[in-house]
């Protein structure tokens, strides 16, 4: 069985991606695109349903990536799932060539009351409702957290890389009341999202102590640049991109893509930015 | 408004309950809780006899999302969990969803309320009404929210009869969203020394080459880079990110019926515990009195005004 190649555009556009020379070559290297903001809400736009339908159209695979939502990411995420299910209705999107990731239990609640076509996953900001990866590896908590979200439809997990080659604990999930077939990882790399905020650290304009704030407002500043932290405690560069500090592992960490296979990564997503 | 105040020493029950705290909450070692500094296990019967005796509630937080758990194991949690429910535990506090399905139906309910952490945080209508399933009697929400946005949310609590607490703005608020932050997990990463204030949160670092561009992406909006680059060196060097929680917020927050306010710094001594407390009880009677004497946005502005001066001997 042969890893399945992602790549990560996020909020990327494809005519960006034209421009920046890089199309062809992603066209060629990967079947799986992943599309969409991951971390931040005020990046939805109902323009991607045009490009996951040409992206089907050239034969490619989607998936979908979704945020973490307040109320005005909530009514957002609605229209464009309702956009999307217009798509379908229509021919112009076949559902089982798309998937949709999701950070947070509102999309999933969403996802059940628009009776959604799509398998859904689990995104990297529910990580730790499953996986301990605070450790070197990736520990699953108990197969009663496998079943929660398998009885939700999900039963994909996506991960970062965390520069080495992660220890698991599937082998001995019958101690931990789980069988490692029932799910399955998709991991990202080089970079692992450490940490994310709402109020984003790069867009956001400080809120005065006299204002009570309508929520977070950006002017997009992320999809401008992103930049490297020395932190005076820690040896690694910390990079910034909007509302989320990521890590770097530019070195590959297994040998063989059979490797992979053995912690149950079927799926490896490149992301050429954090 | 009531307080719900956390405590790690059955000595800091009564003078926390002196200073204002209507409600407590506490963790131990044995169940997996989110935070540091916890009651001794073998205090906890006592603890919750006194707080009876105090004529208060008690909740107990087992609320790490990293709830690792062999089957074994498990069962020991539940086990220990429904011994607990049954020596008068008021309310759990979960964050992770396995163990809330664990509590939450039929035969396997517990006698105690549930409460959904503030560590699993709902920032929509959607996320409350997921959660709702487990039958929830209280959502705490994450200080990562503005009163504005959550009005939906506190709609559909009222609506239901779950109740809403918040946590203080001035003894607690961290920048990133809990239950979703590794910052304090140094195993990806190689720490030159000891945290800086406990925290790496905190960089505090001095100004000066803290911040590298590392990716121009759109050449035609250079002219922003200054800017934002000053921003992120101020954030990082001094003020943090931007804070949602402040005086503003909490009054409306307190304005809009949320019925508990948090204060949980569970690792303070207990001198600070009660003085916080206290200060959380003067500001609460202070955002009532003004209310009762003047309409809304008058005592909204009479409290921010008033709390910018408050405060003076400091934490």
């Amino acid at each position: 069985m042969a890893i399945e190649k992602g790549i990560r555009l996020g909020t990327m556009t494809l005519a960006d991606l034209k421009k920046s020379g890089g199309l062809e070559a992603a066209m060629r290297g990967f079947t799986r695109f992943y599309l969409g903001p991951e971390f931040c809400e005020n990046l939805l736009d109902g323009s991607v349903c045009a490009e996951i339908a040409w992206l089907q159209g050239q034969g490619k695979k989607i998936c979908l990536l979704t945020p973490l939502l307040s109320e005005k990411g909530a009514r957002l995420l609605n229209s464009l799932f309702k956009r999307l299910l217009k798509l379908v209705k229509g021919g112009k999107i076949d559902p089982a060539g798309l998937e949709i990731t999701v950070n947070d239990f509102g999309a999933i609640e969403l996802a059940k009351r628009n009776r959604l076509p799509f398998k859904l996953n689990a995104g990297r900001l529910l990580r730790n409702n499953v996986f301990d990866d605070a450790v070197d590896g990736f520990k699953v908590h108990n197969g009663r957290v496998l079943e929660f979200f398998s009885k939700l439809g999900i039963t994909r997990y996506e991960l970062s890389t965390i520069g080495i080659f992660p220890k698991v604990n599937f082998a001995s999930g019958r101690f931990y009341g789980f069988n490692r077939r029932t799910f399955k990882i998709t991991l990202y790399y080089p970079y692992l999202d450490l940490t994310n905020t709402r109020t984003c650290l790069v867009g956001m304009r400080d809120v005065p102590p006299e204002g009570s704030a309508l929520g977070v407002t950006c002017a997009r500043e992320c999809l401008i640049s992103s930049f490297e932290i020395t932190h005076p405690s820690i040896r690694e560069k910390l990079l910034v991109r909007g509302n989320t500090i990521f890590l770097e592992f530019p070195d590959k960490f297994y040998a063989s893509e059979k490797d992979l296979l053995t912690i149950n990564v079927d799926r490896l997503v490149y992301a050429p930015f954090p | 408004m009531k307080i719900v105040s956390c405590f790690t020493d059955l000595k800091e029950l009564e003078p926390l309950a002196e200073a204002g705290a209507d409600e407590f909450y506490t963790a131990v070692g044995e169940l997996p809780a989110f935070g540091s500094k916890n009651l001794p296990s073998t205090d906890l019967a006592a603890a919750i006899i006194k707080t009876k005796a105090l004529g208060k509630k008690i909740s107990l937080a087992v609320n790490d999302l990293h709830a690792t758990a062999t089957d074994k194991q498990l069962g020991a949690i539940t086990g220990r969990i429904r011994d607990l429910d049954k020596l008068g535990v008021d309310a759990f506090i979960f964050s992770n969803p396995y163990l809330l399905e664990l509590f939450s139906g039929g035969r396997k309910r517990l006698r105690a309320e549930l409460h959904l952490s503030s560590v699993q945080p709902v920032f929509n209508s959607l996320s409350a009404a997921f959660f709702q399933r487990f039958n929830i009697s209280r959502i705490i929400l994450p200080n990562q929210i503005s009163s504005h946005e959550a009005r939906k949310i506190l709609y559909f609590c009222r609506t239901r009869s779950i109740e809403t607490e918040i946590f203080d703005y001035r003894f607690f608020g961290c920048a990133y969203v809990n239950g979703r932050c590794q910052l304090h997990h140094p195993i990806h990463f190689t720490l030159k020394s000891a945290m800086l204030n406990d925290s790496l949160c905190h960089i505090n670092a001095k100004p000066g080459g803290l911040i590298k561009l590392r990716n121009l992406d759109i050449p035609n909006r250079a002219g922003e880079l200054p800017g934002i680059i000053n921003r992120i060196e101020n954030r990082f060097t001094r003020r943090g990110s931007p804070r949602l929680s402040n005086a503003a917020t909490f009054f409306d927050f307190f304005a809009s019926g949320v019925q508990y306010l948090k204060y949980g710094t569970r690792s303070d001594r207990q001198e600070v515990k009660v003085k916080k407390v206290g200060e959380l009880r003067a500001m609460i009677g202070l955002a009532e009195k003004l209310s009762s004497s003047r309409p809304r946005t008058k005592a909204s502005q009479a409290f921010i005004l008033e709390l910018a001066h408050w405060n003076k001997d400091g934490f």
